[in-house]
């Protein structure tokens, strides 16, 4: 008689056969995430877009961090920068203090600065002045060989210099084209743009920093929060690119506004006045559709005794949370605020601005003879939700970015010993982890490799374009 | 200028009228004696933030602390005292108080005591159009550091964190 195959045997299944078995291959979670994720072994895996190349004919953090994603991730991006020079990025550090040296040979006084860190690793960088005739064989040669390229220059740029998307899709009909402009086509279209124009313009800074009744100001993020944004937009646009040209085997062309890029995190702002008439302000450290759920200043800081300003005065802020009304009952409690809660029981009471006003101003007479860990470890053993604001060294020392590694120091080839975070930091992926090569290199490091080993010119025509400045 | 000291010291039956700049770098918070350009009189001052809290009180037979950094007579034209006139003007080295000179830290090692390229100048070692190798040649490049790193290996400066 014929086996039945609806008769499902249990040695024939993966997995444990026995209590005896389970019991032996159960792991503890963290073991088992550890195992799976295995930071700091990233090298000896696939990388996703391995064989993807990638042109990044970009300035700044905007346009180039969209290209550093898929750098991470695997593709061999070509950094094209002008000779000698270099991204104007580089020669940007905090202070003007902290670079990283050299930035070419012909320069050993000046270097690469931090701020051009996160922003183009894992890139090759070759010099070309490529609106010169006399380079334009090399980059078409580039293009016809990679997948797409990222520009940012405004708008008729690339096309007075015959290498825009109508000239590039001719000789390559699968090249991908992106165009990171300031405010995109429209009657701003020459328009260029910063981080702060994305800020500003979009309305971000409108609804950050504190109310004027608390003696605030619209603020600028102090980082270029809309530069590492729109940037990391612009790469699912590409992904969906690559991916479009697997079912079509045709390029696109991505066209990309930074300005309007910080619409999308300002969530319901546009449309509430839409529907409501309602113009969004600024609350600070507080939240508009929850309360407790803030930042509030402790009185007394963790390092009183510290040389660094920053941790002797600024270490002194706490996220608290207790937005549910159980826990915020239980806030009250073990601050002794019974009468807050008798007033405020239900969210819709204590969400209402005066509300949170005298809420959080009770919170940090509470913690006014407090430090911040004191704060967090009341709460905390109050089954709250808090947790100090960390400055640069804490995290730094924080031991759950270590064992994530998502923290790390790594041996640059070029500059030494570097502290590795941005990269590792954008998320953990078990078969195809992002992984960090070198943070950047210096100017024209790779012009031997690319124009050489790739486009198969002779050195000596290589040193002819030097000399004459051309790459 | 923060301020100036307008000499009206009698010299030869006219007063002296030459202007003294007291530049901020040095008299920004300075408290001492600074002698008249022109006719060498001493006066004493005491400056807060740019103002100046006492003097000028004139103080007969002191040696002066410093001189200004520039003098002029605007009531006789353009005569002036340039920087650098020996015992009438301070010279001027486009450099603040010893207060205030910090001495850059060309930074070598990290925060863990391993080397981090963050010094100059670099020594030249790209090849062929400015291409770099794969490698820093630490030792070859820069033997006076990798010498200082071996030294800090060997007293355990070098950590893991």
């Amino acid at each position: 008689m014929a086996k039945d195959p609806r008769v499902t045997r249990l040695e024939d299944l993966p997995g444990p056969k026995s209590k005896e078995e389970l019991e032996e291959m159960k792991m503890p979670y963290e073991e088992y995430c550890r195992a799976k994720f295995d930071p700091g072994n990233e090298f000896g895996k696939p990388q996703s877009l391995k064989g993807i190349r990638w042109l990044s004919t970009t300035m700044y953090i905007f346009t180039p961090h969209s290209v550093s994603n898929l750098a991470e991730l695997g593709a061999e991006v070509i950094k094209v920068e002008m000779p000698r020079m270099g991204d104007p990025m580089r020669h940007c550090a905090p202070f003007n203090e902290t670079y990283l040296y050299p930035l070419h040979d012909t320069r050993p006084m000046t270097g690469t600065g931090m701020g051009y860190l996160n922003a183009n690793p894992n890139e090759y960088h070759i010099t070309m002045d490529y609106h010169l005739d006399e380079m334009k064989e090399a980059f078409y040669s580039l293009v016809k060989m990679s997948d797409g390229l990222t520009e940012c220059y405004r708008p008729g740029t690339f096309d007075r210099w015959k290498q825009s998307y109508r000239y590039l899709i001719e000789m390559n009909p699968r090249f991908i084209y992106v165009w990171g402009g300031g405010f995109g086509y429209g009657p701003k279209v020459f328009g260029g743009s910063y981080d702060i124009l994305g800020q500003a313009h979009a309305g971000l800074a409108s609804v950050t920093g504190f109310h004027e009744t608390f003696g605030g100001h619209a603020t600028k993020h102090s980082n270029w929060c809309i530069d590492w944004y729109s940037g990391t937009q612009i790469t699912f646009g590409i992904l969906a690119a690559l991916h479009w040209r697997r079912k079509t085997g045709l390029g696109t062309m991505i066209e990309f506004s930074q300005v309007q890029a910080a619409t999308r995190c300002l969530g319901y702002a546009a449309p509430l006045y839409g529907r409501f008439g309602i113009v969004r302000q600024r609350w600070g450290n507080w939240d508009t559709q929850l309360c407790v759920h803030g930042i509030i200043l402790c009185g007394k800081s963790d390092y009183p005794d510290a040389k660094n300003p920053q941790d002797k005065y600024d270490a002194r802020y706490a996220m608290v949370s207790a937005f549910q009304d159980e826990d915020f009952k239980e806030l009250c409690a073990i601050t002794g605020k019974n009468e807050l809660y008798e007033k405020y029981k239900a969210h819709k009471d204590r969400v209402e601005g005066e509300s949170q006003v005298e809420i959080y101003a009770a919170l940090e007479e509470w913690a006014a003879d407090k430090s911040r860990s004191e704060v967090v470890k009341i709460l905390q053993d109050a089954g709250l939700l808090a947790e100090p604001v960390m400055n640069d060294r804490e995290v730094y020392e924080c031991e759950h970015y270590r064992m994530r590694g998502t923290i790390r120091w790594q041996d640059d080839p070029v500059f030494g010993d570097i502290l590795a975070m941005g990269s590792y930091s954008s998320g953990l992926m078990e078969k195809t982890p992002r992984r960090l090569y070198w943070i950047w290199r210096p100017v024209g490091a790779d012009n031997v490799k690319i124009y050489h080993e790739l486009l198969g010119y002779p050195t000596k025509q290589i040193e002819e374009w030097y000399e004459k400045a051309m790459i | 200028m923060c301020d100036i000291i307008w000499c009206k010291e009698d010299v030869g039956g006219k007063p002296c009228n030459t202007v003294n700049y007291l530049d901020p770098y040095c008299f920004w918070n300075w408290e001492g004696t600074v002698n008249c350009a022109e006719c060498g009189t001493v006066y004493y001052i005491y400056m807060i933030q740019g103002h100046m809290y006492k003097g000028p009180e004139k103080r007969p037979g002191e040696k002066p602390d410093t001189s200004p950094l520039y003098a002029d007579k605007p009531l006789e034209g353009y005569t002036n005292y340039s920087p650098g006139v020996e015992g009438r003007t301070r010279p001027f080295q486009c450099l603040p108080r010893d207060i205030y000179l910090g001495v850059p830290d060309m930074v070598k090692f990290s925060i863990r005591g391993r080397p981090v390229r963050g010094w100059r100048p670099q020594p030249p070692d790209g090849g062929i159009a400015g291409s770099y190798p794969f490698n820093w040649d630490i030792k070859r490049l820069s033997p006076e550091v990798w010498e200082e790193y071996q030294e800090k290996l060997k007293k355990g400066e070098v950590k893991e964190w």
